[in-house]
């Protein structure tokens, strides 16, 4: 297990304000992953920086197989945020030209568009100008010319993020066959987009990674059991009695919900069950349920 | 009458005619690109007038400014 | 050299796509045909503004075929300069300002081959509307006026496109720093203006000055003799052009697309 590009050490500042601050990963041959955070994260910059728009202020950016100096974006493919195309061109004519540029022969391109054109589902509209283009076309067509080279790591800046449900379904299942060919580098502001295709994720937050691993690695280590509890009246008085009964992580009170985080969901279910009928409080509501990472991501973002 | 049989036409055609048809041309592609082009700088239709009724320098002006490129 | 081409290419497609090709030349060729027409007509056309006051006699001696060209190269050297200015002050900046140039320069394309397919393509429609426009001045100046002889035609023509294609590269320059076509075209025309400025007023010091070449090409069309500076005029405005473009390269090399 190889890595395609070697982060160390990436920092970026505009106008003396440090946007990003330090970054420290590798990406893994093959791989799917998702560069998650919020918006003004930092997730556009740090594309920006490893598809050579932008210059980092400090640290490296090592491409597996090519020595410092030499020519690495034949390696790469990037869609940005807001592609804009040449607008009197017609999609095929984009495609076979940015094949071309990026080292394929005339032929080669020809065949490679008419592929591609059909693998993104445009190729209906190939001869129209991109001009006459709706969102959701440009946004493949902009797939379409980040992997007509087949480079070793393709990077999508909010691929999905302006697209409606349909178009997202589609694109999603885009990436998903992708996946098969080359490594994908992708950023969204959406948990659930990233679970779908992804296998790790990079949490950025604030110019810093928070979190980072496989999908599965980070479900196990956060998702908790939870029992909620609603009571009729106050409830105070009941808190400090259950929680002594069995070991507890964390509480959280909202309102009249009292949220138990445990590790042992079942000795907690039975011990707070018998509590209860013993003693006869007024329960109304009794819940057992996960923290996804959903919540998670809310957490490290609120902070 | 006598102001148009007195006019050497005979000097004047060779003159004149490449002109007339240079300008014809220059508003016919004008025209063409307007009607296909999505947006201008302004609006259309004001770009329209100008292409039609401002002579030469009309359709000269909207290629420099009126075209929006991309 | 093949992916030279490809770009090359793509500008000419673009250029024929929003119909450059046409109508720069057109507007070449009606700032050549301006001049001769209204130096013709001149005699009727204070006639039909009412003529001369009773007892006012203007001697309009009839200008000869060198004056004539004289006055186009004027015309192109101002109106015609203003339309190489504006259409291409674009050429890389607008491509950087709508963010296309980020798609484009993600791709392993060499940034001298870039800056310099735009500059040879743009060097092409100025050279191509420039002759179209001259030899159209040349029609009319003969079928007005006199013959020119073909050589002093050619050889006015030679001197003063060299000053047009340093206007060019000079645009060229400012783009690759300048995110703002309309930056571009604002610099560029101040830089113009001050060179034929200072050259003229100091013209002594600054003999070699590409800006001195439209005066010598007059010059040289009135006296049929070639100005001594022309050489070195002609030897700076290229090795300028040649810096200019390395310089565009290198700057362009080192900015940031994003």
């Amino acid at each position: 297990m190889s890595a395609v590009v070697t982060v160390s050490g990436l920092r970026k500042s505009f106008q003396n304000e440090d946007v990003i601050k330090g970054l420290e990963f590798d990406l893994t041959k093959g791989k799917c992953i998702a560069l998650l955070g919020a918006n003004g994260a930092g997730k556009t910059t740090t594309l920006q920086m490893l598809s050579g728009l932008l210059r980092p202020s400090a640290g490296s950016i090592a491409f597996d197989g090519v020595q410092k100096g030499e020519d690495f974006r034949k390696l790469i493919g990037y869609l940005p945020q807001h592609p804009v195309f040449y607008e009197w061109m017609s999609g095929r004519e984009f495609l076979e030209y940015t094949g071309m540029l990026a080292g394929l022969s005339k032929k080669e391109s020809k065949e490679r568009a008419e592929e591609l054109l059909e693998m993104v589902g445009i190729s209906n509209a190939k001869n129209r100008r991109i001009g006459k283009y709706s969102g959701g076309m440009k946004q493949r067509l902009g797939i379409a010319q980040a992997i007509i080279h087949r480079p070793k790591l393709v990077m999508l800046d909010e691929p999905v993020s302006a697209l409606d449900p349909f178009g997202r379904r589609e694109v999603l299942e885009l990436m998903e066959r992708m996946k098969k060919e080359t490594t994908i580098l992708f950023s969204t502001h959406i948990l659930n987009d990233a679970e779908e295709v992804c296998d790790d994720i990079l949490f950025l937050h604030k110019g810093e990674i928070v979190e980072s691993g496989s999908m599965k690695e980070l479900r196990d280590k956060y998702q908790q059991s939870k029992i909620d509890l609603v009571f009729r009246g106050e409830s105070d008085q009941y808190i400090e009695k259950l929680s002594s009964l069995v070991e507890i992580q964390s509480i959280s009170v909202h309102e009249n919900k009292i949220s138990f985080f445990v590790h042992n969901i079942d000795d907690a279910k039975h011990a707070f069950l018998r509590e209860i009928t013993d003693r006869n409080w007024p329960l109304l509501k009794f819940e057992i349920s996960k923290t996804s990472l959903e919540d998670v991501f809310m957490k490290v973002v609120e902070k | 009458m006598e102001l148009f049989n007195s006019i050497n036409w005979a000097a004047i055609v060779p003159i004149i005619v490449p002109i007339i048809l240079i300008q014809l041309i220059l508003l016919i592609i004008a025209v063409i690109d307007l009607c296909r082009i999505e947006k201008t700088n302004g609006p259309k239709w004001l770009w329209a007038i100008i292409i039609l009724f401002v002579n030469l320098v009309g359709p000269i002006l909207y290629f420099v400014i009126g075209r929006r490129n991309q | 050299m093949n992916l030279w081409m490809v770009l090359f290419n793509k500008e000419l497609v673009e250029m024929s796509r929003n119909f450059k090709w046409i109508w720069v030349p057109i507007v070449f060729i009606l700032l050549a045909v301006k001049e001769p027409l209204t130096l013709y007509y001149m005699p009727q056309i204070i006639d039909a503004l009412g003529g001369l006051p009773e007892g006012a006699v203007i001697e309009l001696p009839v200008p000869s075929a060198s004056e004539v060209l004289i006055a186009i190269l004027g015309q192109f050297n101002t109106l015609g300069v203003l339309i190489i200015v504006l259409t291409s002050m674009g050429i890389i900046a607008a491509e950087r300002k709508s963010g296309v140039a980020a798609i484009i320069l993600v791709k392993p394309v060499s940034y001298a081959s870039f800056v310099t397919a735009k500059w040879a393509a743009a060097m092409l429609l100025l050279w191509v509307s420039y002759f179209i426009g001259y030899v159209a001045s040349w029609y009319y100046v003969v079928i007005l006026f006199e013959a020119v002889p073909f050589i002093d035609f050619f050889q006015s023509f030679l001197l003063n496109g060299i000053w047009l294609s340093f206007v060019l590269t000079m645009t060229i320059f400012f783009n690759s720093f300048n995110k703002s076509p309309g930056v571009v075209g604002f610099i560029t025309i101040a830089i113009i203006i001050l060179l034929s400025v200072l050259s003229s007023s100091f013209s002594h010091w600054l003999q070699w000055s590409p800006s001195l070449l439209p005066t010598y090409t007059n010059t040289f069309l009135l006296s049929n003799e070639i100005p001594d500076n022309v050489l070195s005029a002609i030897i700076v405005a290229i090795i300028g052009m040649i810096v200019l473009l390395v310089c565009s390269i290198s700057i362009f090399r080192r900015k940031e697309l994003a």
